[in-house]
């Protein structure tokens, strides 16, 4: 588009600093500093924005792709020989519950050990980046891990043993579904009414029924619909366009999550995206929105954080990262909007499941 | 990653923190290696609450941990007297409150404290309810704790209107608080309810569904509730007309009425053998479930989209066998029976007739009116008046803006065009980040106002030309339109809705930006095509027109594609019928 030259001539003043952003990646998947302690349950989701940001910044090649899958699939909670945990498998957040090293099934039984709905989620999608082919994941193990996780109400678990439940986790589940080309996993009618009943008296979504409207939430549930290929079926043409104006008020200078709330360069991806989603992103300010992402930027050791002044985490550095990529910026990968990984992941996943289709002829393929 | 800020320090407050880290690590490993071995043995006594305890404080995320504890807790119920398994859980409690001050934010903490408040033997509500308003002190956008404070009050049984007057005293006291106004929206259906007594107009029992919003479109609040609450609302926007959180909550109180659902149109061609039906609501051809009846007999026939890439849509079509009502002596009577909604259209084909239809205009069905309509007229006059008074203090607001063109356009769409465009020029200087947004809003509000007034002079003519159009909608309503002129204006493509336009004969589209073409589609009476000057550059963008039978004059001068090589003879090998081709 004409325009955007235009804006980045004028703006290219506040730098990009790509090489920054590269090495500080790199060191995400070296070594976490200790404040990220607390999220030791999640590792996996961060080795996810590591991964994912250098995808998008097109810097793959500075690690070590095998060593990365191998831990990857370490992580998988496999079926034991009885195939009685069938109910908990899917992959973990790291090794914090200390079950031995191990790539290979069958599984090991022990009272803590499952999947998590997120980890499966983001450890498919790391796969699916390092271009691993997927054929050590036992999908039929993974999806009725995913199953078991869904309630009455249509919302998910993250896991078997309980946890919170809401919209979040629907998300992860028809991310699953959609990358493993298999929607037995997901109850879809129920989980699009808790969808519609999280739609809020001022058209964002809310984490659930009467919740207040946030704009992760609403990116949760447009994605899932859009994965689902229910958008326009689940939502009337005139509620879309209520959600695009709640959507489209977000922008302040970047974007924020609620109303009155601070801008947050994490929001430049939600909202972005779901107004991408929903055909009205072209109607953003660009430039005030890569203003106040580029003002994130930690110049010294790259990536991105919540706000100006404040310290970089690999979360807000890789959807940082994603909301750049959103307005079109030059150096930057194209991401999928619905399933937030690069185009050129999501083309890879389409090879392999076309490869899946050929093979086995028939398809429970959602569209 | 809750926003850390970044504070410089010295280099022996660094060499502090890292024998602090040391000391803590060191504890941290050899409680949670404890942990796990006492685990193993299937221990569950006290001695593991503590050691859970240690580890928690510093990392209240572990979910594992939380998972334990409460096997703990649940195995001491059964094995300890009431009164001390009240203390257990009151200690519990305690240690949660901690939790809470040094991460107010965690998932782990809140959902264990939902947990422990479900089993206390003799709970104590009202603390909860002091904790949360101390939290919500802290952080009045905190939604963990609105969401427990929810759980809370429905346990507990809270009456609504103490937790209506609650929020009185929170929006009193701070109108900006969004997530106040949030909370009020869930109440006040809850108290002042509509009457439950209006029928459902497609027939069904009103499907009670637990996880549906309080707030959605059925339930609505008694009027009187809703003048005060007008005038609640009216208090806050005028104190503060730059904060959002009045107007979204007032257009909500507005009101919005579902349009119940039917067959809007049934339009039947001799010609072609055709009948085209249009939906309120978009409907999937393959899986909708309708009935044709010609003259008294089931007809069956395959119903289809106008267009293969737009599945969901508001009009279907379906061919009937020929000779069916080709003769013209004939006089037919046709039903579209819409089974799963319990509504059918008729439509008399009368004899000498080669075409017929029957349909609610947008006028009848205030089919653009009706996002308000629920609302007296007296009403919206008078919160327009209300409006326009800010407007003179506030002249810049684009929310005060906002809002009146909402209620002018419920009110008088036609009536108050020219106020609505001059509304929506000043939206476009004061909040210049949305302007291409306001442009796509004003487009759908010209088309709004074309289809009115087309209904209105009783034409199947449609023009809306030199109004910077940037975008098309609502083509549902032209299924009629025999011609349409949208010359000089934005438009980059005629998307597959185009394609709905089933009567089209004549299109006149010069003077935009059209680089595809998609949508004219099949269109069965389709003769005349001005496409001049536009964006036209390949042959392969003309593929669609070879799909209309009865194209005869096309015009693309001004087009990149009449500069390729051997143009002419390639559009009469594409589109033999076309015989007036104007490069």
């Amino acid at each position: 588009m004409a325009e955007e030259e235009n804006q980045f001539e004028e703006f290219d003043q506040i730098d990009f600093l790509r090489d920054r952003h590269v090495r500080f990646f790199q060191r995400t998947l070296q070594v976490l500093p200790e404040r990220y302690a607390s999220l030791e349950t999640t590792r996996l989701t961060i080795i996810f924005f590591a991964l994912s940001g250098l995808d998008v910044l097109d810097a793959l090649d500075v690690i070590e792709k095998n060593i990365m899958i191998e831990w990857i699939y370490s992580l998988q909670v496999l079926p034991t020989e009885d195939q009685s945990n069938l109910s908990r498998c899917g992959f973990r957040g790291s090794s914090h519950i200390g079950i031995p090293y191990s790539t290979k099934g069958p599984g090991v039984l022990h009272p803590y050990d499952s999947g998590h709905v997120a980890m499966t989620y983001t450890g498919l999608c790391s796969l699916l980046i390092l271009g691993d082919d997927l054929s050590r994941v036992n999908k039929q193990a993974c999806l009725a891990g995913l199953k078991a996780l869904q309630l009455e109400d249509g919302s998910f678990y993250a896991v078997p043993e309980g946890s919170e439940n809401d919209i979040r986790f629907i998300y992860c589940a028809a991310s699953i579904c959609y990358m493993l080309d298999d929607w037995s996993g997901i109850d879809i009618q129920k989980a699009i009414e808790y969808i519609r009943g999280s739609l809020s008296y001022d058209n964002g979504f809310g984490q659930g029924a009467g919740r207040e409207s946030h704009g992760g939430w609403t990116y949760c549930a447009i994605a899932s619909l859009c994965l689902m290929g229910r958008l326009e079926e689940a939502l009337s043409q005139r509620e879309l366009d209520r959600i695009r104006r709640w959507c489209i008020m977000r922008q302040q200078t970047g974007f924020h999550g609620r109303p009155n709330k601070p801008v947050d360069t994490c929001y430049s991806f939600w909202v972005g995206a779901t107004l991408e989603l929903l055909d009205v992103f072209q109607y953003t300010n660009f430039e005030k929105n890569r203003s106040f992402i580029l003002s994130t930027q930690d110049r010294l050791v790259g990536g991105f954080a919540k706000w100006p002044d404040s310290h970089p985490d690999a979360l807000h550095a890789y959807l940082g990262l994603c909301g750049l990529s959103l307005i079109g910026e030059p150096s930057l990968r194209k991401v999928h909007p619905a399933l937030n990984i690069t185009q050129r992941a999501f083309q890879h996943l389409q090879h392999l499941q076309q490869t899946w289709r050929g093979s086995a002829g028939s398809c429970s393929r959602q569209h | 990653m809750h926003g850390r800020i970044k504070i410089k320090s010295t280099a022996q407050q660094e060499e502090e923190k890292r024998k602090e880290r040391e000391k803590k690590l060191k504890i941290y490993v050899s409680a949670r290696d404890t942990c796990f071995s006492k685990r193993k043995e299937g221990i569950l006594d006290e001695e593991a609450l503590q050691v859970t305890q240690q580890l928690l404080s510093s990392n209240p995320d572990f979910a594992t941990l939380w998972n334990y504890r409460r096997e703990i807790l649940m195995h001491l119920e059964t094995v300890k007297e009431k009164d001390e398994v009240q203390k257990i859980y009151e200690a519990e409690l305690a240690f949660l409150e901690s939790c809470l001050k040094l991460n107010p934010k965690s998932y782990g903490s809140w959902h264990h404290r939902c947990w422990v408040s479900a089993r206390l033997p003799r709970p104590d509500w009202s603390r909860e309810l002091s904790l949360c308003d101390r939290c919500l002190s802290l952080d009045d956008r905190n939604f963990h704790c609105w969401d427990y404070r929810r759980m809370v009050v429905k346990v507990s049984g809270v009456p609504v209107a103490q937790e209506l007057g609650f929020t009185d005293r929170l929006i009193g006291s701070n109108f900006s608080n969004y997530s106040s106004w949030h909370y009020r929206s869930t109440l006040l259906p809850l108290l002042h309810p509509e009457s439950p007594e209006s029928p459902s107009p497609s027939h069904e029992p009103p499907q009670p569904s637990p996880s549906h919003s309080p707030q959605t479109q059925s339930h609505r609040v008694c009027e009187e509730q809703l003048l005060k609450e007008y005038e609640l609302v009216q208090n806050a926007f005028f104190t503060d007309p730059n904060d959002q959180s009045a107007w979204f909550y007032y257009r909500w109180l507005l009101g919005r009425a579902e349009r119940e659902e039917m067959i809007s149109c049934v339009y039947v061609s001799r010609d072609e053998e055709r009948v085209a039906v249009a939906f309120s609501r978009p409907v999937n051809a393959q899986s909708v479930s309708l009935l044709l009846v010609l003259d008294g007999q089931p007809q069956k026939v395959e119903w289809k989209s106008v267009h293969p890439r737009f599945k969901h849509s508001p009009v279907c079509i379906c061919d009937l066998p020929p000779g069916t009502i080709s003769d013209i002596t004939n006089e037919h009577n046709l039903t579209v029976h819409w089974t799963e909604k319990y509504t059918h259209r008729d439509c008399a084909l009368y004899t000498g007739r080669t075409e017929s239809w029957c349909r609610d205009s947008a006028t009848d069905q205030e089919l653009f009116r009706s996002e308000l309509s629920v609302e007296k007229t007296s009403v919206l006059q008078s919160e327009l008046q209300s409006c326009n008074q800010l407007l003179e203090l506030e002249p810049l607001n684009k929310w005060c803006l906002l809002t009146i063109v909402l209620l002018m356009r419920a009110l008088d769409p036609l009536g108050y065009e020219k106020e609505t465009l001059a509304h929506f020029q000043t939206l476009k200087e004061v909040d210049p980040m949305r302007s291409a947004y306001y442009s796509d809003l004003c487009s759908k509000f010209i088309i709004e106002n074309t289809v009115l007034k087309m209904e209105y002079a009783e034409v199947r003519v449609f023009s809306i030309t030199d109004k910077n159009l940037t975008t098309l909608c609502h083509l549902d309503q032209l299924l009629l339109v025999t011609h349409i002129n949208l010359s000089s204006n934005q438009l980059q493509q005629l998307p597959p809705q185009f394609a709905m336009l089933q009567c089209l004969e004549v299109l006149e589209v010069d003077n935009n930006r059209i680089e595809n073409l998609e949508g004219v589609y099949h269109l069965p009476k389709l003769e005349e095509v001005l496409l001049k000057n536009n964006k036209i550059s390949a042959l392969a963008d003309l593929q669609p027109l070879a799909s209309c039978p009865k194209l005869r004059r096309l015009d693309l001068r001004g087009n990149p594609v009449t500069q390729a090589a051997n143009i002419e003879s390639e559009l009469t090998a594409l589109l033999p019928s076309v015989t007036d081709l104007l490069l």
